[in-house]
């Protein structure tokens, strides 16, 4: 940082990128993406075809091709702690196009993955974990949807766990045997105290 | 594998001494092996063989520079060399295919009289034949030379085993030696060429490559499947980076090939069948039926100063309507047409798929032409050549197939080639660009590159279709240059202008207004009212999602090789790679060559090309083919199958398996035997692999020689 001294520290943040590929680079990390996904990230050619068919991009900051590069550069400090790693949405539009036959969307997923092993995952993705294991939904019913339904002729609640309340059950021993749900309240409660 | 070599080749003869060889501990009997080979003698009456015993051979070990030095023990090597059976003489050379390394051999095989040589070194395909001239220059028959590779399948496979490599590489040796002290004298046989030559395709490649071969004196024959000459270059505009009227460069050819006395030009024709072998092809032609004759069928059939002069009347009065191909469908012709007023040769042909054959061409055609005759069939020709050139060039990818840029949806998606149409004078729209849908003039024209290329998908091609992104500039060039204001969008991921003048050509066309987004185009989707698109894409310079509105979208669709190029490979035994492009027998150093002797490859159809390119490769072939024509006869390898007519039962089974057909059977002093044409058989093997009589000697790869390496390698070497 010698050669910043004096100046703001936005600049110094700068001009720290531009030691990016030799500091921070962990060959690991696109390794362990490649095991995870079970994709080829590191033929990326950078194309934008992946960024182009994004919904998410034109609405946020988020640009796989971004993530991509840094999956390609070994950054994985800089990729797992973007909080626009958790923009995606999962819709699959960049793995349908990739002309390099590359699945950029499970790629996100495996960094997701890595990202929950630092504990690094934004809370509102953890309150999911925790209505999934109260009532078997991310998305619990409610009154306006149950009003919904029965105009439509369907029954209030659907038939899944809302209806059957006894196998939410089932799904709790599920997420207990990975510890997510016991890991979301860990992290939510050091969060908000 | 190796027990049926054993059974069936060896029982015949030689028996007793490979038999015996099976116990692992026979050693010495491994040395008798080679002595005892004298079987050989019988066939050998075309050459000379080393008496039993009396084999000394000579090893040279190359060092490659580093290449084979640097991942072996090159003294632990020759030492051991020493102690292989046969061997009278070892050496190393850094390089020995370099003329020391040549005199090295020369020398050691006249002061120590040796009879066979083995190099270690690289592969044959590299050095065989320099290593060969050596031996044959130290006096010794030529085929008395054997390689052994220890760089390309050891040195470089296993860099970082040094023990490993070093004990591979004494196997290896011991393996060339032992085939090295059985091997014959062997002299290739010479077959006469036929002093013409054949071309397939009449595209710029095509043409220019009979162009040649006429200029050389050559008669030549060009066929073509489509009614005139030409190919894709004459559906161009203008060309890249000159900005020459493609046609107009293009006809002063087309003209030349229909003057040149040597050039027979047979349109609307295609190969039929293909027989023979280099300097001796027979080729049949199917003429297919054209509906229309020529002045010189005319004057055949009696009918003098008749055929088809291009004067259109026909065209005129028929009443059938159909899409035109040249004009990608975007221009309408007749049932009897012409693709455009300058084909070569100028006569009309009928499409006998639309025809109704009402016979109102005919009365137009008038009784002193009658050139049309509407029950003409195909005819079947048979040419003799020499050599062949195929120039069979490209079709374009069927873009609609990437469904997520709309080709065939959206009517203002249109391909580059349809641009090329509509932006040139004599096309469609008489060279004023327009929108399919409204025919309104485009203001903002996106042009969508590598659509299709470098694609790994599946759906799409991996290669570089190389001349999309000049031919794109061109296109941002012509409209800046037509419709004042309009401006080109160039979405790209790399602009690869590698040719003489095409980097300087592309700062121009940046410099007249074009505007270049990197990105690759990730979907366009329509406005149903108006028809105008939105091009959705990442400015990856940018770093941000674009969504551009166009008036207009050119997509640079990739190319590949031309519909029927499979068949016709076949035909000639040509192979392809795996991207559907035909294989030339070496990618740098014989880029014009097939593994088929004769036969050559000039143009797009052995890759991608841009016509520079392709008219450079074209004189390539075209040189390549008058070769063996100038030479009036060429060298086939010695390697030819040999029955051994005592022993032949003339069971035919061979025959039915031969792949190229040359084993048949005759009668020979009151007996069934087989007979091999020399001169078409390839040495595959596949006659005296199969033979149950042990009737048919492979030449060079007999089974002593066979034997005696694998013998070398499982029961090793030493004394």
């Amino acid at each position: 940082m010698a050669r910043t001294k004096g100046y703001p520290e936005a600049l110094d943040k700068k001009l720290r990128d531009q030691r990016y590929y030799r500091e921070d680079s962990n060959p690991e990390f696109l390794k362990k993406l490649k095991t995870i996904s079970r994709t080829i990230p590191h033929m990326c050619y950078q194309c934008g075809t992946c960024t182009g068919s994004c919904p998410s991009a034109p609405r946020s900051t988020y640009r796989i091709r971004n993530f991509m590069r840094r999956a390609v550069l070994g950054l994985e400090n800089e990729a797992l702690t973007d909080p626009d790693l958790w923009l995606c949405t999962t819709c699959y539009s960049c793995t349908d196009r990739c002309p390099r036959d590359i699945a950029p969307t499970d790629v996100i997923m495996a960094m997701r993955n890595l990202a929950a092993q630092r504990d690094i995952v934004p809370v509102n993705f953890l309150k999911t974990v925790q209505a999934i294991y109260s009532s078997g939904h991310g998305v619990p019913n409610n009154d306006v949807n149950r009003a919904a339904r029965e105009k439509l002729g369907l029954t209030r609640d659907p038939p899944t766990t809302h209806m059957y309340p006894e196998y939410v059950k089932g799904i709790q021993k599920i997420l207990d045997h990975y510890g997510l749900k016991a890991r979301a309240d860990r992290i939510i409660k050091e969060r908000e105290g | 594998m190796m027990a049926e070599k054993k059974s069936t080749k060896k029982a015949p003869s030689k028996k007793e001494d490979t038999k015996k060889a099976a116990p692992m501990k026979l050693e010495v009997k491994k040395q008798a092996a080679p002595a005892a080979k004298p079987k050989a003698a019988p066939a050998a009456a075309a050459g000379s063989t080393t008496k039993p015993g009396e084999a000394r051979i000579g090893v040279f070990i190359c060092h490659c520079g580093t290449n084979i030095a640097g991942s072996m023990d090159i003294e632990a090597v020759q030492e051991a060399s020493k102690k292989i059976p046969n061997v009278a003489f070892v050496d190393n050379y850094k390089y020995m295919c370099s003329m020391p390394g040549q005199t090295v051999i020369h020398k050691a095989v006249k002061d120590q009289k040796l009879t066979g040589v083995v190099v270690a070194a690289c592969t044959p395909r590299l050095h065989e034949p320099t290593f060969r001239t050596a031996t044959k220059d130290a006096g010794l028959n030529p085929f008395r030379f054997e390689m052994a590779n220890i760089r390309d399948q050891n040195s470089w496979v296993h860099m970082h085993d040094r023990v490993g490599s070093t004990d591979k590489a004494i196997d290896a040796i011991k393996i060339a030696v032992a085939k090295a002290a059985l091997l014959e004298d062997l002299h290739p046989k010479s077959v006469p060429v036929e002093p013409t030559a054949m071309v397939v395709g009449a595209g710029v490649g095509g043409m220019q490559a009979a162009l040649d071969l006429a200029a050389a004196g050559i008669k030549t024959y060009l066929i073509e499947k489509d009614m005139s000459i030409g190919g894709r270059m004459s559906q161009l505009d203008k060309t890249f980076p000159t900005l020459d009227c493609s046609q107009c460069i293009l006809t002063p050819k087309m003209v030349d090939v229909g003057r040149s006395p040597n050039i027979e030009l047979m349109t609307w024709s295609e190969v039929h069948e293909v027989e023979g072998y280099i300097g001796n092809f027979d080729v049949t032609i199917r003429k297919k039926a054209r509906g229309v004759m020529t002045p010189a069928e005319a004057e055949a059939k009696g009918i003098s100063g008749g055929g088809c002069n291009g004067c259109g009347d026909c065209e005129n009065v028929c009443p059938v309507i159909k899409p035109n191909e040249f004009e990608v469908g975007m221009k309408p012709r007749k049932a009897i047409y012409v693709n455009h007023p300058q084909v070569v040769p100028l006569i009309y042909t009928i499409d006998f798929d639309s025809c109704v054959k009402c016979g109102l061409c005919v009365t137009a055609c008038g009784p002193e032409k009658r050139a049309i005759d509407l029950e003409m069939k195909d005819e079947f020709v048979k040419v003799k050549v020499g050599t062949v050139i195929l120039a069979t060039g490209y079709d374009i990818f069927p873009i609609e197939n990437k469904t997520e840029w709309g080709y065939k949806q959206y009517e203002n998606v249109i391909t580059s080639l349809e641009f090329e149409r509509l932006i040139c004078a004599s096309g469609p729209t008489g060279g004023h660009l327009v929108r399919p849908s409204d025919g309104k003039t485009p203001m903002r024209v996106g042009f969508v590159l590598c659509a299709g290329s470098r694609d790994n998908t599946g759906n799409g091609k991996p290669y570089c279709s190389r001349f999309c992104c000049m031919y794109s500039l061109k296109h941002a060039h012509q409209i800046i240059e037509k419709i004042p204001g309009c401006v080109p969008y160039l979405f790209y991921m790399d602009i690869r202008s590698f040719g003489k003048m095409y980097e300087e050509f592309y700062y121009r066309i940046q410099d007249e207004g074009a505007k270049f987004i990197r990105g690759r185009v990730a979907n366009i989707l329509e406005d149903p009212k108006t028809k105008n698109l939105t091009i959705y894409t990442d400015d990856t310079l940018l770093n941000r999602p674009i969504a551009m509105d166009v008036d207009l979208v050119v997509l640079a669709a990739a190319i590949q090789p031309a519909a029927d190029t499979n068949r016709t490979r076949k035909l000639f035994g040509v192979s392809c790679s795996m991207d559907g492009w035909l294989l030339e027998a070496h990618p740098k150093l014989n880029p014009c060559g097939t593994t088929t002797a004769g036969v050559f490859l000039a143009g797009v159809c052995q890759g991608p090309k841009d016509i520079p390119d392709t008219v450079a490769s074209a004189e390539g072939a075209a040189s390549a083919a008058s070769i063996p024509i100038h030479m009036g006869e060429v060298e086939l390898e010695p390697y030819f199958a040999m029955c051994i007519e005592e022993k032949c039962a003339g069971c035919g089974m061979c025959v039915n398996l031969c792949p190229y057909s040359a084993l048949a059977l005759i009668e020979k002093d009151g007996r069934t035997v087989m007979q091999v044409t020399e001169a078409k058989c390839k040495g595959c093997g596949t006659c005296g692999g199969f033979c149950p009589g042990g009737a048919i000697k492979m030449n060079h790869f007999t089974t002593p020689q066979i034997v005696a390496q694998i013998d070398a390698f499982l029961l090793g070497g030493e004394q």
